[in-house]
């Protein structure tokens, strides 16, 4: 068994930097320069590690957990929300610091930030409303939807935004004024969003163990279900072939191609070892999905060839933030009992 | 994973009942330990407390084709993001607004994984301004529910009543929920032990304390919300009496606010705790029945329209062969 074990940390040990980071990992993300990896934490602290030659580096930010983080949209700054309500800009590189917005007891669930040569923004979900920030970091729009928002997600040329929320979810323009979303309505609670690089499909992730999609030419629905648990995590692959989820004790697949999700039975992979998968990631060029489970395992899967590469072993606490850098050389992970690690994919050399 | 659940303490009451003043007392009082607060955004006054979230109280329905199960996903969510950051406090307390049905709020303990495996629900605690509960009962189904639903009831405003109107507040209250505590108050003023990690909701802690708790059957007064209790000595057959309690909840659980029972099922040492919110159940094995006593199960109903003699009939029919 120990053997076994020893095995699955072979990628952590000989290809990963790790840290004990002390508190619960929240959330995770990477400047858009690739230069450096930003953990979040529950007890407000932002851990942050250079990808060249660097230590970890530490800053306490906000007061009370670290609830969203993003890539900031130029290349060096990493936008952090909390339960204090902050929405903060911080530079790794540097530790420059600006406060961006402070919307009180509210909480910032989730942050976006949207690259654009003459007009970046930045989107924060605050309760019921989505506020778009410009550059200097002032309210151009603010979209309201019916609840909280569950989940944010860009389509791939970043035109579009979904949002999560209950009863299904909402789909806008970023440069419109139109005051109206597309409605895509579902009964129940959607907790997360995922949209097809093609602008094919929205999906979500229910409440009520299963997932949801619409098909955006017609809005026909695609019922996704028999999950064990929340599936609470999702995404497609690069392509667009595959949607990938959590929620059961292998990673779930369902085909959007050959006319599925409908009517099509799902892919299993990287199953079998009695625990959860919580978070999945696609990697952003390949057919590749990172899976963090319940009891710390951490697997990257080969969804064409159907491989499974083990990249750090069970033990270390339920997976609660994972995922790629931009360049898909870089894989993240951290977890609730505080361990954070990097591993690096990226020499020519394939394990 | 032997992690200690967190206790959860909803705060209920009508308009005005003091819902607040009593929160600022148990949050000012000495008593070491820390407390995160979920209020709603139309609450009356200020809270003073370190940890306080803000919240809209946002209930959803299912999608599972039961019209009942109605749950506060706002909860879900910040319970999930309290845990994140869990060594900062030793219990939540959630005030509901006046005019909320506490049903969600408990149902949300039934539904989710998370919540279930991090927190139990301690107790739901309602405030009732003394002075002006009977024309609420009167006027209004959620001050009813409110009180049906709680395991502790703060009767405050004590000063604005005679002691014959006290005694017919009383009488009405136990008429509704005869199982609840009542603690007499005039400015709220109960000590927080009396009210946080009590384990109230938790059956067979009561049951523990009062061994005779659910004894008395003596028939209850208001036909239209009321409790009943059913016991029996001869042992229960486990498959028979899920098959009846899942269709009872599934035909009236829109009526049946809530039961609660310990059960000696055949040919098992231990007692089995079950508990349900309208349709919402949940049942787990606890301690063993104590040696050389007789083993009682006893079940409550609290809720309106219930026909005693057809439950009775029913409960009857789960003994063992």
């Amino acid at each position: 068994m120990s053997e076994v074990l020893s095995a699955a940390d072979r990628m952590l040990r000989e290809r990963g930097v790790q840290r004990d980071c002390g508190a619960y990992v929240t959330s995770l993300a990477f400047t858009r320069d690739q230069s450096h990896a930003v953990f979040g934490l529950g007890d407000g602290r932002l851990v942050s590690r250079a990808r060249v030659g660097a230590d970890w580096q530490e800053q306490s930010r906000h007061d009370g957990a670290v609830t969203a983080l993003a890539a900031d949209f130029d290349g060096a700054g990493i936008l952090s929300g909390g339960d204090d309500g902050t929405v903060r800009r911080f530079e790794p590189g540097t530790g420059a610091e600006l406060m961006l917005a402070n919307y009180g007891m509210k909480w910032v669930n989730h942050l976006i930030s949207i690259v654009d040569r003459k007009a970046p923004l930045r989107a924060a979900a605050v309760g019921k409303n989505l506020h778009l920030l410009d550059q200097a970091g002032s309210v151009l729009r603010t979209l309201t939807h019916p609840s909280t928002i569950t989940g944010l997600a860009l389509d791939a040329k970043a035109k579009r935004i979904g949002a999560s929320h209950y009863n299904g979810a909402s789909l806008w323009f970023l440069r419109s004024d139109q005051t109206k979303p597309l409605s895509l309505e579902w009964k129940g609670s959607h907790l997360a969003i995922a949209i097809h690089p093609n602008l094919y499909a929205v999906a979500t992730a229910m409440q009520e163990n299963a997932l949801h999609g619409w098909r955006i030419s017609d809005l026909q629905h695609m019922r996704m279900s028999g999950y064990p648990a929340k599936p609470e995590s999702l995404g497609f692959t690069a392509s667009g072939k595959w949607l990938a989820s959590a929620g059961a004790e292998a990673v779930i697949l369902w085909p959007f191609f050959g006319g599925g999700p409908m009517g099509k039975a799902p892919l299993e992979l990287a199953g079998g070892d009695r625990a959860m998968v919580k978070r999945v990631a696609c990697h952003p060029a390949h057919e590749v999905v990172a899976a963090g489970y319940s009891d710390g395992l951490v697997v990257v899967i080969d969804v064409e060839r159907q491989r499974i590469l083990p990249v750090s072993a069970p033990g270390r606490g339920a997976v609660s933030a994972l995922g790629w850098s931009d360049d898909g050389a870089t894989l993240g992970f951290g977890t609730e009992t505080g361990f954070a690690a990097l591993i690096d994919f990226s020499t020519k050399e394939t394990a | 994973m032997s992690e200690k659940l967190i206790p959860v303490t909803v705060l209920t009451g009508y308009l005005g009942a003091g819902k607040t003043t009593l929160l600022n007392r148990i949050l000012t009082e000495q008593h070491g330990k820390r407390y995160a607060v979920v209020i709603n955004e139309f609450g009356e006054s200020g809270v003073d407390n370190d940890l306080v979230v803000d919240t809209d109280e946002e209930v959803f329905e299912m999608n599972n084709g039961c019209i009942c199960c109605t749950v506060r996903g706002d909860l879900i969510r910040i319970i999930t993001g309290l845990m994140k950051r869990r060594d900062q406090f030793d219990g939540i307390i959630v005030e509901t607004t006046g005019l909320a049905d506490p049903a969600p709020v408990a149902q949300t303990f039934f539904v989710d994984e998370d919540v279930k495996a991090r927190t139990r629900l301690d107790a739901i605690v309602t405030v009732v301004d003394a002075k002006h509960v009977l024309a609420r009962l009167a006027d209004s189904s959620e001050a009813l529910e409110q009180i049906a639903f709680a395991d502790v009831i703060v009767l405050n405003k004590l000063d604005l009543v005679t002691p014959e109107e006290l005694t017919a507040i009383e009488a009405r209250i136990r008429s509704i929920n005869r199982y609840s505590t009542i603690h007499h108050a005039t400015r709220a003023d109960v000590p927080a032990d009396k009210l946080l990690g009590i384990n109230a909701f938790d059956l067979a802690r009561v049951l523990e304390n009062a061994p005779d708790f659910l004894d008395d059957d003596s028939h209850t007064h208001d036909e239209h919300m009321l409790s009943i209790s059913l016991t029996t000595t001869t042992p229960l057959d486990a498959e028979k009496f899920n098959a009846w309690i899942s269709g009872v909840l599934a035909m009236q659980g829109q009526d049946i606010l809530r039961t609660k029972g310990i059960l000696a099922f055949k040919d098992e040492d231990r007692k089995f705790a079950f508990q349900a919110v309208h349709m919402m159940a949940d049942g787990d094995f606890i301690t063993p029945w104590p040696q050389g006593r007789a083993r009682e199960s006893k079940l409550v109903f609290i809720g309106r329209n219930l026909n005693r003699p057809q439950l009775r009939r029913g409960f009857d029919s789960c003994v063992a062969a």
